[in-house]
């Protein structure tokens, strides 16, 4: 156990995270609007030992009731717009809206215009653009903890 | 190719014919030939052969071949929603990808006092792609699943039509992340073949090494996955920590941890030096022994195999009526993959690995995942032992107007059917595994427990993005 221990934090130096010693904590909860798949595997590993974010207090909530934070993927298709949309309306205030790769920012190969609505900004009010293709789990966890900070670029 | 099509009944019998001589169906889609409205139905022989099978879909309307080929069902479905043929004999033809309509139209009537419906989805708990399941329970007894995918259908094949040749790639395989490479390299092949191009032993080679080396992380994070579902949070740190180790590696040879933009029509700029194969090599025998560690770990804790047996079900015969592809039919004790006839990608001798316990169920497909990593990482360390340099296909031949290609995804056969109006996309179809085994899914799960859903869905793993494309 004491060898895992030594052998995450060697990891964690050498992938260059931040510290987690820090007050306050974010719950977050994903829709997935379209996505290739990509941002939702970089995100899972954010949630894995390496980045593990819980360390910061980030955590994944399985209800947008409980969320602090919509974190949303893909260019919004048409068909899940609505969903998204809900999604937004059940969360308590205050709330914030994180648009996480390039396709949530409108960016790269989206598909046909016909099947796409827009960019998440175009749906709901974005407060943090978290750019990539796919964004790496580091720059998700990196950008997420600018949100607690209060130094989040938007 | 001939501008007369063949008439309903010549088609239907054509399609039943080789059915019966021991074809299989691997895909179908509405398109235009020669300006006239046509239906492709792709088959493919135990030899890897394919042929193509094209009716008149003029007025219309052409015949079903749902009856002869259940694996068409989704086929029909998706053409009738987005290109507006009808297929008769196709009752009741459900809607897939057009969600404005009533949801009694998607979900099949369930009748008696205690059944009642559990709707899921678009949107899950955990971090998962979008797509809605309509459960008719008794209880906690599973009778029926409706799936409703599509939520993610961004027309990535409409967006590439129009577009030169070379650059359709990037718009087809977006589709999907986890099948960046197959979606890749079947398109790729399949121009290669309408343009009368083949590829050269060194071609070959640097792709095979980007599909193992995609097979290599979907299938520790797959197993990842499974363990996830079942709850054991040791067995999936820690293959999560091996999936990412590879996708580490994927972004030191490619620049990209999911292998983006590694793979071109006519030619490869993959350039690997003598310390790149070597840290390839290495990285690999590396994962290899935490892999196999942390596999018998799993093997031996009993609460978590306890799990796996006897649920989620799709024997052989389930196989061959749906249509299924890949490790779901492995495990069910059908050996097909398309890995053994490949000639164009460097698989020489490939024989699909066979499980002694091929039952079909959760276990049979958690086993064969583990099966099958160990031949996928000899395949790499031979195929790694040189340098890999970039190279070009080869003109062979005048080429066609229609190019087809089959390349095993890590979830089964993928077909892509690429059609050219000289150097530009005149319609393309990408049919992956996953839009292959959705339907075993729902199949698998009739009959068990709410609670062992979750698992049986990931002892699949397929993609939503693959299949809604």
């Amino acid at each position: 156990m004491l060898v895992l221990l030594r052998d995450l934090r060697k990891l964690r130096r050498s992938r260059g995270l931040p510290p987690a010693r820090r007050p306050g904590s974010l719950a977050l909860r994903h829709v997935d609007c379209g996505s290739c798949n990509g941002c939702e595997h970089e995100l899972t590993l954010v949630s894995g030992p390496t980045v593990d974010m819980a360390r910061y207090g980030l955590g994944i909530v399985a209800s947008p009731r409980h969320a602090d934070v919509l974190l949303v993927t893909g260019p919004v298709t048409t068909r899940m717009r609505a969903a998204l949309v809900t999604a937004y309306e059940a969360m308590p205030e205050p709330r914030r809206v994180a648009a996480l790769g390039d396709c949530a920012l409108g960016e790269g190969v989206l598909g046909s215009p016909s099947e796409i609505f827009g960019r998440v900004e175009d749906v709901l009010p974005v407060d943090l653009r978290i750019p990539g293709c796919p964004p790496t789990p580091e720059a998700i966890a990196g950008a997420l903890l600018g949100l607690i900070d209060g130094t989040a670029a938007s | 190719m001939s501008a007369l099509l063949p008439s309903g009944a010549a088609y239907r019998d054509a399609v039943a014919t080789a059915l019966a001589d021991g074809w299989r169906f691997a895909s179908l889609h509405a398109t235009s030939d020669h300006g006239d409205p046509a239906v492709r139905t792709l088959l493919t022989s135990p030899e890897g052969t394919t042929r193509l099978e094209t009716v008149d879909a003029h007025g219309g309307v052409v015949p079903t071949i749902v009856d002869l080929a259940p694996a068409a069902g989704w086929d029909e479905r998706e053409a009738h929603d987005l290109y507006g043929v009808r297929f008769d004999g196709h009752a009741p033809l459900r809607p897939l990808v057009e969600h404005e309509v009533p949801l009694a139209r998607f979900t099949t009537p369930v009748h008696g006092s205690d059944p009642y419906q559990i709707a899921v989805g678009p949107i899950h708990a955990g971090v998962i792609e979008s797509g809605h399941f309509r459960f008719h329970v008794v209880g906690d007894l599973i009778l029926h699943v409706d799936a409703r995918l599509f939520y993610k259908h961004r027309g990535l094949e409409r967006a590439a039509e129009g577009l030169p040749l070379a650059d359709g790639l990037p718009v087809v395989a977006r589709a999907c992340a986890g099948c960046w490479v197959t979606n890749a390299v079947a398109y790729a092949q399949a121009c290669e073949e309408a343009l009368g191009l083949s590829p050269t032993p060194e071609l070959a080679r640097s792709r095979t090494i980007l599909l193992e080396l995609e097979r290599v992380w979907n299938t520790l994070n797959d197993i990842g996955a499974i363990c996830a579902g079942v709850g054991i949070a040791a067995g999936t740190a820690r293959f999560a920590v091996l999936a990412d180790d590879a996708r580490q590696l994927n972004a030191r040879l490619t620049g990209h941890r999911f292998l983006f933009g590694s793979v071109a029509v006519a030619g490869s700029a993959l350039d690997l030096d003598e310390a790149a194969v070597g840290d390839a090599r290495e990285t690999l025998a590396r994962i290899r022994r935490e892999s196999s560690r942390a596999w018998h770990a799993l093997l031996f804790n009993g609460s978590f195999m306890d799990r796996m047996p006897d649920i989620g079900i799709v024997d052989a015969d389930a196989v061959q009526t749906l249509g299924v592809v890949g490790l779901a039919a492995r495990a069910a004790g059908v050996a097909e993959d398309v890995r053994a006839t490949s000639p164009w990608l460097a698989y020489d001798g490939f024989e699909p690995a066979a499980l002694r316990r091929p039952a079909g169920d959760v276990q049979a497909r958690l086993e064969q995942r583990a099966l099958e990593l160990l031949p996928c990482l000899d395949i790499l360390d031979r195929l790694l032992a040189q340098p890999v340099r970039p190279s070009a296909a080869v003109a062979t031949g005048t080429g066609s107007a229609v190019g087809v290609s089959r390349v095993e995804s890590p979830r089964g056969a993928t077909s892509c059917i690429v059609e050219r109006d000289g150097d530009l996309v005149a319609r393309v179809r990408l049919r992956t595994g996953s839009y292959a085994n959705w339907p075993a899914v729902a199949f698998a799960a009739a009959g068990n427990l709410l609670p062992d859903f979750p698992l049986i869905n990931k002892s699949f793993e397929l993609c939503y993005a693959c299949v809604d494309r």
